[in-house]
């Protein structure tokens, strides 16, 4: 009974984390986008819009990354490989850089140039690094049975 | 598990604490005043120096801290917000009480988090967006009449003859106006329309020419540093003049980020403007100044500060912009937010008060240790001004700097020769007589 309901807390988690792991990685790439765009235009609509989504995206990250951290480092069986470490590493590093990029996106105007779009470029590749290592990991997973 | 946990909450509360670690001033207020002020460098912060005391309020029986000679006391309270204060010619005194429209959109998440943070001061205190009358009776007090009501964020008021103006945060309304009248019941008409989109900067200072026949507006920025947008900087951070006769009106001078304040200059009649300088690129810049205005000067906002220090904010940069720049005559310390002026070529104060400028400093959140929250006094000689700024009233914040009782505004001088007060924050008149 125990081992049932701990189950079916990990599958609610599990599930939980696919819901809600995309969505920061979508915002902060938007907001890199959109840094592109303030940096080689001026128009202030990108600058207050990416200064939106970086701290939005930090709120819906909080869920996910506590839910990785317990998959990562608390699992019983020991079953987190090498790639699933490192990525949780990536992904912490990415969320420290995006909180800088969040205080740096409240200056004013072009005063967020150029560090916040190297900021979210740094967030963005930290992030797509993990991802696409989870990724080739779920592929050869599949390959090899 | 523990450990990894353990680490990661470290590593991210302390690129929190990293962040959120703002500067403090170095320079005092004294040296960084008059016609070249010390700057430092400018600086751009994750989070830039703030300090916000909480609103307290004045204690029964407790005033402001006055300079040696002077005598400080209370004649009116209760008020909501006064902002202005005018004298009329029979010695009536009207109180303007307003604050903002509230119609900034909020578009950053900075505006939702630092517009709390200033309200804790009382600074943002709903205004009575009216007009009280004081007049002094027999007994040594003053009388209060509701003299004008549902006005729109009113600030400047000027009489012409018998025509009352008030400038509300989008137009000047007229109305007749009639010695000795403790209330003005007919409706107003509108007279000229002013800049009143988004209302970032929303007071409209006003001051008539000793001839009547032109009105001048001091119009404030729509932002800090352009971060809105240019487009909607039209008219904004200028002082405009408008025409009493055709009721037109054209940009007198530009690129003063927030003229706050206007008055003429006894000994040359020259029009002088108070302006409050940006924000967050530092706790001892940009000194906010007291200056004359030429007509047709540019005197650097947003591209630039005290002629050619140029703003990295700014995008374009507009190095055309920048050469046409003009220095302000007279710095008055950074952030010590001037709100209110008045020149007084002859007062009921100590000699040293007579012919300059009293300045009221609200003091601003963008400042560690505090600065201005005092009233000051810039002397002239020769229509210039000289020396550093001598401190009259001051006393509003606790030692610790933690409450705030009040925070001196609008300033007029009453029949008497006294200096009168507005405190938005306190809700209070005070007069400020010799002793």
């Amino acid at each position: 009974m125990a081992s049932g309901s701990a189950s079916m807390a990990r599958k609610l988690a599990f599930a939980m984390y696919g819901l809600l792991n995309p969505i920061p990685f979508g915002m902060f790439v938007a907001a890199l986008i959109f840094d592109i765009i303030y940096l080689r235009t001026g128009e202030v609509l990108w600058n207050k819009a990416a200064a939106w989504l970086i701290p939005f995206g930090l709120i819906v990250a909080i869920v996910p990354r506590f839910i990785n951290l317990g998959f990562v480092w608390a699992g019983r069986r020991a079953t987190a490989t090498r790639i699933d470490k490192l990525d949780f590493w990536l992904n912490l590093v990415a969320v420290v850089a995006a909180i800088f990029n969040a205080f740096v996106h409240s200056r004013d105007a072009y005063a967020t140039m150029p560090a916040g779009v190297w900021l979210s470029a740094i967030t963005v590749a930290l992030l797509a690094i993990g991802h696409l290592l989870i990724g080739a990991q779920a592929a050869s997973a599949e390959a090899t049975p | 598990m523990s450990t990894t946990l353990r680490w990661s909450v470290l590593t991210i509360a302390m690129s929190m604490a990293i962040a959120g670690c703002g500067g403090k001033a170095s320079l005092d207020p004294a040296q960084q005043s008059g016609a070249a002020p010390d700057m430092p460098a400018a600086k751009n912060f994750l989070v830039p120096p703030m300090q916000v005391p909480d609103k307290a309020g004045w204690k029964d029986g407790q005033t402001p801290k006055v300079a040696d000679g002077l005598h400080i006391e209370k004649i009116a309270g209760d008020l909501m917000h006064p902002r202005q204060l005018y004298t009329l010619p029979n010695g009536d005194v009207l109180v303007v009480e307003s604050n903002g429209p509230g119609t900034e959109a909020v578009t950053t998440p900075k505006q939702l988090i630092a517009g709390k943070v200033k309200n804790l001061s009382g600074k943002g205190a709903k205004g009575g967006d009216r007009i009280t009358l004081l007049r002094p009776n027999a007994t040594g007090s003053w009388d209060k009449h509701v003299f004008l009501e549902h006005l729109h964020s009113p600030f400047g008021v000027q009489l012409i003859g018998d025509a009352l103006y008030v400038a509300n945060t989008d137009a000047i309304l007229k109305y007749p106006y009639q010695s000795g009248a403790t209330e003005i019941s007919a409706p107003g008409v509108e007279f000229a329309d002013l800049p009143g989109t988004v209302n970032h900067h929303w007071t409209k200072a006003l001051l008539a020419s000793p001839d009547g026949t032109k009105l001048y507006v001091g119009v404030g920025s729509n932002s800090n540093v352009g971060e809105n947008g240019l487009e909607v900087e039209y008219r904004r951070a200028v002082v405009l003049e408008v025409d009493v006769a055709s009721r037109g009106s054209r940009i007198y001078a530009s690129g003063i980020r927030n003229p706050t304040g206007l008055g003429w200059e006894p000994v040359t009649g020259r029009l002088w403007a108070i302006a409050n300088e940006r924000d967050e690129i530092g706790a001892d810049l940009v000194p906010d100044y007291l200056t004359s205005v030429q007509d047709g000067a540019f005197y650097g906002w947003p591209y630039s500060y005290y002629g050619a220090n140029v703003d990295q904010r700014v995008y374009p940069q507009r190095p055309d912009m920048v050469a046409k720049a003009i220095k302000p005559d007279y710095a008055l310390g950074s952030h010590v937010a001037a709100l209110g002026v008045l020149f007084s070529a002859s007062n009921a104060l100590p000699e040293k008060y007579q012919g300059g400028a009293f300045v009221a400093e609200h003091g601003s959140w963008d400042r560690s240790p505090l600065s201005g929250y005092a009233v000051v006094h810039v002397a002239f000689k020769d229509g210039k001004p000289m020396g550093a700024p001598e401190t009259l009233v001051s006393g509003f914040y606790s030692d610790d700097e933690k409450q705030l009782f009040g925070a001196p505004v609008g300033l007029a001088q009453d029949k008497d020769g006294a200096l009168l007060i507005a405190d938005d924050v306190g809700n209070t008149v005070w007069r400020v007589s010799k002793q």
